[in-house]
């Protein structure tokens, strides 16, 4: 047996830490600002872009729409200032077999013209220090396959081949493309990928009644950790003693109840398969990687979603190294990755390549050959459910499911998007016995990492189908099923814990059963069977639920206002693509009445924070942290990566908290302060009882309480002249729920603060002594007096915050071809209150897009046949066009926030979930048979209907 | 067995201005040629197969509605002596350096129709091609949507899901006198 992982419980749990103490890191954002060569003119948006409060545009809508360089991949060594202008290239030759040793490099295609500048092998790396990646636990021990061994992974890299000039390097590329002779090997051996990744399980028994302690649960007790015997997990002995022994009996009575299940219950057993897929994000992986070794310094332009890791683990790489950096400066462009750019080991190969630059700046872009070879892939997923249902009552007694992923050859993320996965399978229900395995396997295939869904899409697409199964053999209405098992505001969900504010699972059921699609399914699939001969009509629903956040959400935000009543915005937000930067600037006009006119967002660099922290959220103990946090100026995550969902409710709550503090400890003085002025006390003195909360800030102007408007620039102006904070600067960090922190306001006394740091900055007419606490980049760092951390015991609660939408499909299957196509399709969707409806509904639209490949074309063989090889492009693997999505037959319905003060959820993972196995559903509901493996393509149903 | 690179002057004219001679590698893409010669990285390389359009541009030629090409899988020599149009010259450039987006550009702009962005460039170029065609030819407006699709399915998009594409190029070929009959 191996040894179990250690029992961090993160989504996205490790790389903490600088390994890389003495190597300074820097970051930041390329904004579009390069003119493209024959065009002059400026790409930024005018100031109409935004009118009464409504975008009207994105914010980068302008430099997008031109083809201005905004992508990582724009940008040439001549286009970044103080880079050298002469631009080396690099490619991979990378391994197609992962069964016998690799021998050698055969270049002799190339012949003498087109000869490498550079070859890079594993042996140079090992010679220079660089041999083994950093975090070897997430990328793996090795970049490239070093001779005389057998490959972890098929599309493993052997070398890098570096041309100085783009000619020589198109050609040799061209030359070497699809050539089975180049990687030459020797003799066959068993496969090599690394130990398993891990196992969790995951068991709860509720209490006698609903509100009583659970028996058993991981938020109560435990998660349960093992390590392997072969490929099985080695689940501990079940016992009275220990949180795993007793879990282990938990899991023990639910799978006896189970199997003694009488006349009076059903048990349904199911197997499900979904397919590995790639994430086809648009941009391929790609960077520019310039060492200058006169200056010690490693200059990266790289597309990625951890920026800031990426930075950290290069300086890692370097450390020790025959290439001495005293400093890291990383710039990136927009990208776009569906998660697949969160961590990956691609923008390492990236930095070896310019290592090895010879003083050039090298850029290693994937193609899209490349890309299927060596991008990250979505898991493929093996699970084995059973589900004991109430035969009475329809009601839900237990749900067990084993989830096994395959991670491919490298650790990557495959653990927690396991548990991500198995922690989600409830799906919409509440259950009140329930125990699911979550596995993540090594194996030789390429690997998988965070992707869209981070498992859920996989594990409640299954429990979704499954439940359909289910109320077909009950004879029940489907909705009418999930309606009598609906998960409910204040029960725990299958870790224990109760999710945050209100589930609304239960109104878009109630929607869905209304809906004309679903009342008069049977009445259409009779008519248009009717009227198309050889066609069969379905209707299907699914409903899902997906969390958002890492349970580690770290954020920073600036917010400024000048005497004219002009705002600056800057945050640590990066754009990914949903438009994070335009709907972070409208939430301050929502608070504040006036929009930023300037905002710079991906800001990485914070003087006036002076934080510490060792990126350690998840395992840091609760004695640890409480004697970390007496150190006011500690943290446990300084930011987080541009993933996971967080931009509306996470790193929105950073730029919300700023402008409320703004409004209330700027604007409300200083209203108050010329409301006050006149003979007696101004018009205010009557009204003087006027409460904060009646104060009204719309259209860059100050009312309320039935005082006269004040022009907003008049009271910015006031709030300078007053000395109050006219500028704010906080850091937010939440573990499934908000810290909070007691600072001491000057003029204001102690404060309570949903954040855990605080910067703030004077208007002039403060008092000297106020102006001197400005010592801090020119603002005053207040020291917080308190602090309350969420306790760590919140690390077991694998998520609170939920984001629900179902999806109702109406489909037709030609029973010659087998071909699905999709009629129309219905969202019901809630999100809370939403910012920007323009980019939540293109969300939606794009999410049901991704989510109809998953369910009906997208699919790549695991193994020999599959990416790894090197022959995958679109031509192969075949994604939604506008055709197949129903583009002008989709509707979709968003449920009004309870009230104006709803936050904003994230929605960008689970507007792609319910439509999977909604159209699974309906592909039942037509044909009659039941696929329980992804994809459903047209020689599946071809098969069946045989 | 190794052929020497081969260079070959390639003059054309791009977005009005008059480019090259230039020496260019025979063999070498018009996407490559853009890319790496130009520094024009509008024309996105999406698969390098001519699968998802992400790289087009227009071919502009006297008297004719202009052509959409995938510069991925044309040789950069087929341009030679030709006007092709790349996403970076459909706006205008005003007196006071500010840019005039193009009506196709404006109605995606309008419609929030793009996320990421990669795919933009295409989806603008297939757009205005099929704008010039219904100029030439209008189609009747009950139509409108299914000729929309027809001249943009090609476009692979994966953030938006192409809704906000389609009906802002809907609305636009509605809202311009002359492009349908009744």
């Amino acid at each position: 047996m191996t040894d179990a992982p250690s029992p961090t419980l993160s989504r996205r749990n490790f790389l903490g830490g600088s390994a890389a103490a003495g190597i300074a890191i820097k970051v930041s954002f390329l904004r579009g600002t390069a003119r493209a060569g024959l065009v002059e003119g400026a790409t930024r948006p005018g100031p109409a872009w935004i009118a009464g409060g409504k975008p009207r545009t994105r914010l980068d809508a302008v430099a997008k729409v031109t083809g201005a360089k905004t992508f990582t991949r724009d940008y040439r060594a001549r286009d970044l200032a103080g880079w050298p202008d002469r631009q080396a290239h690099a490619f991979l030759i990378a391994a197609t077999k992962a069964d016998r040793r690799f021998e050698d490099l055969d270049l002799s295609r190339l012949g003498e013209a087109l000869r490498p500048d550079r070859i890079v092998r594993h042996e140079d790396l090992v010679a220079d220090g660089l041999g083994v990646p950093p975090h070897p636990d997430f990328f793996g021990d090795r970049f490239l396959v070093p001779r005389g061994e057998t490959p972890r992974l098929l599309g493993q890299p052997v070398a890098i081949l570096i041309y100085h000039d783009y000619p020589r390097y198109a050609a040799a590329k061209r030359r070497l493309r699809f050539s089975d002779d180049v990687v030459r090997y020797g003799e066959a051996t068993a496969y090599a990928p690394p130990p398993h990744y891990g196992a969790t399980r995951w068991v709860r028994v509720a209490g006698e009644a609903p509100e009583d302690e659970d028996r058993f649960s991981p938020f109560r007790d435990a998660p349960i950790f093992t390590g392997f015997t072969g490929d099985q997990p080695a689940w501990p002995a079940a016992g009275t003693e220990g949180a795993s022994a007793r879990g282990m009996a938990a899991a023990e009575a639910i799978a006896a109840e189970i199997a003694g299940a009488g006349a009076d219950a059903l048990v349904v057993r199911r197997a499900f398969v979904s397919q590995s897929a790639d994430a086809s994000a648009m941009e391929p992986d790609n960077g520019n990687v310039w060492y200058d070794a006169a200056n010690g310094t490693l200059h990266l332009m790289m597309a990625t979603q951890a920026p800031h890791a990426v930075a950290e683990t290069a300086a890692a790489l370097v450390k020790g190294s025959r290439f001495p950096v005293t400093e890291v400066d990383l710039k990136a462009g927009y990208t776009v990755g569906y998660g697949t750019k969160d961590h990956h080991i691609h923008p390492l190969l990236c930095v070896l390549a310019g290592l090895y630059g010879e003083g050039r700046p090298v850029r290693l872009a994937n193609d899209r050959f490349e890309q299927f070879q060596n991008g990250l892939k979505r898991h493929s997923f093996r699970m084995d459910t059973t589900l004991l249902v109430d035969r009475a009552t329809g009601r839900f007694r237990a749900m067990t499911g084993a989830y096994v992923c395959d991670g491919g050859g490298r650790p990557n993320y495959s653990m927690s998007v396991s548990f991500v996965g198995a922690t989600a399978a409830q799906s919409i229900y509440y259950l009140p016995k329930s125990d699911f395995q979550a596995v993540a396997l090594a194996s030789r295939a390429v690997d998988a990492g965070s992707t869209r869904g981070y498992g859920t899409l996989q594990t409640m697409s299954a429990t979704e189908m499954l439940v359909d199964e289910a109320a077909e053999l009950l004879g029940m209405d489907a909705i009418a099923l999930r309606q009598a098992n609906v998960f409910r505001t204040g029960q725990r969900n299958s870790q224990g814990a109760v999710p945050a504010g209100a589930l609304r699972n239960d109104e878009i059921l109630a929607r869905a059963a209304a809906h004309p699609l679903w009342r008069e399914r049977q009445a259409r699939k009779a008519a248009y069977e009717a009227a198309h001969p050889g066609r069969r009509y379905g209707v299907g629903f699914a409903q899902v639920q997906k969390d958002y956040g890492t349970g580690a959400e770290a954020a920073l935000a600036s917010l400024e206002i000048d005497p004219r009543g002009g705002l600056t915005l800057a945050h640590v937000a990066h754009e990914m693509g949903p438009g994070v930067t335009t709907s972070q600037a409208v939430m301050v006009g929502e608070i504040l009445g006036a929009v930023p006119e300037r905002t710079e967002f991906g800001v990485v660099r914070w003087p006036q924070m002076p934080l510490e922290t060792a990126d350690q959220p998840y395992t840091t103990s609760q004695a640890d942290e409480d004697r970390l946090a007496q150190n006011p100026r500690w943290t446990p995550r300084f930011t987080s990566p541009m993933s996971a969902t967080n931009s509306a409710y996470y790193l929105g709550h950073a730029t919300r908290t700023a402008a409320r503090f703004l409004r209330d400890h700027a604007l409300w003085p200083a209203a108050r302060s010329l409301w006050s002025r006149g003979p007696g006390g101004g018009a205010l003195a009557s009204y003087h009882t006027m409460r904060p909360e009646e104060l009204r800030l719309a259209d860059g102007t100050v009312s309320g309480a039935g005082l006269p408007p004040l022009p907003l620039a008049r009271v910015a102006a006031e709030a300078h002249r007053l000395g109050l904070p006219v500028g704010v600067t906080l850091h937010t960090f939440n573990r499934w729920q908000w810290t909070e922190g007691l600072f001491d306001l000057p003029g204001d006394g102690r404060t309570r603060l949903p954040i855990d740091a605080l910067a703030l900055r004077y208007g002039a007419g403060a008092p000297p002594e106020r102006q001197a606490l400005m010592d801090t980049a020119g603002w005053h760092f207040v020291e917080r007096a308190a602090v309350f951390y969420p306790p760590t015991q919140r690390n077991n609660v694998g998520t609170t915050y939920y984001s629900p939408m179902a999806t109702l499909a109406e489909v037709a299957v030609d029973t010659g071809s087998g071909a699905v196509t999709i009629l129309s399709h219905h969202a019901i969707l809630e999100c809370g209150r939403q910012v920007v409806p323009a980019l939540v509904s293109g969300q939606v639209q794009g999410g049901l897009a991704m989510g109809i490949g998953h369910a009906l074309k997208e699919f790549l063989p695991l193994y020999e046949d599959g990416p790894g090889d090197g022959t995958w492009n679109w031509n192969r693997y075949e994604l939604p066009r506008a055709r197949d999505v129903a583009v002008w037959n989709q509707t979709v319905e968003i449920l009004p926030p309870l009230s104006e003060t709803d936050p904003p959820k994230g929605i960008a993972e689970v507007v792609m979930i319910a439509v999977v196995p909604a159209l699974a559903n309906a592909v039942a509901h037509a044909i009659g048979h039941r696929f329980h493996t992804l994809p459903i393509r047209a020689e599946n149903i071809r098969e069946v209907l045989a | 067995m190794t052929m020497p690179i081969q260079d070959q002057a390639l003059s054309l004219t791009v977005n009005d201005v008059p480019v090259g001679p230039i020496p260019v590698p025979r063999g070498t893409s018009m996407q490559e040629f853009l890319h790496e010669w130009l520094g024009l990285t509008g024309a996105r390389m999406g698969c390098g197969q001519g699968i998802c359009n992400a790289c087009t541009v227009m071919v502009e030629e006297d008297g004719k509605v202009p052509r959409e090409m995938r510069t991925c899988i044309t040789g950069a020599h087929w341009f030679e002596g030709r006007r092709v149009r790349t996403v970076e010259g459909h706006a205008c450039e005003e007196a006071d350096g500010s840019l005039t987006l193009s009506p196709v550009q404006t109605a995606f702009v309008e419609a929030f129709a793009f996320q990421c962005g990669y795919c933009t460039p295409g989806f603008v170029t297939a757009a205005t091609v099929l704008v010039e065609r219904l100029k030439a030819a209008p189609v009747p407006r009950d139509a409108v949507e299914a000729v929309v699709t027809e001249a943009l399915d090609h476009h692979i998009c994966r953030c938006t899901g192409y809704v906000r594409y389609h009906t802002a190029v809907r609305d636009l070929v509605l809202a311009t006198p002359g492009l349908v009959t009744a």
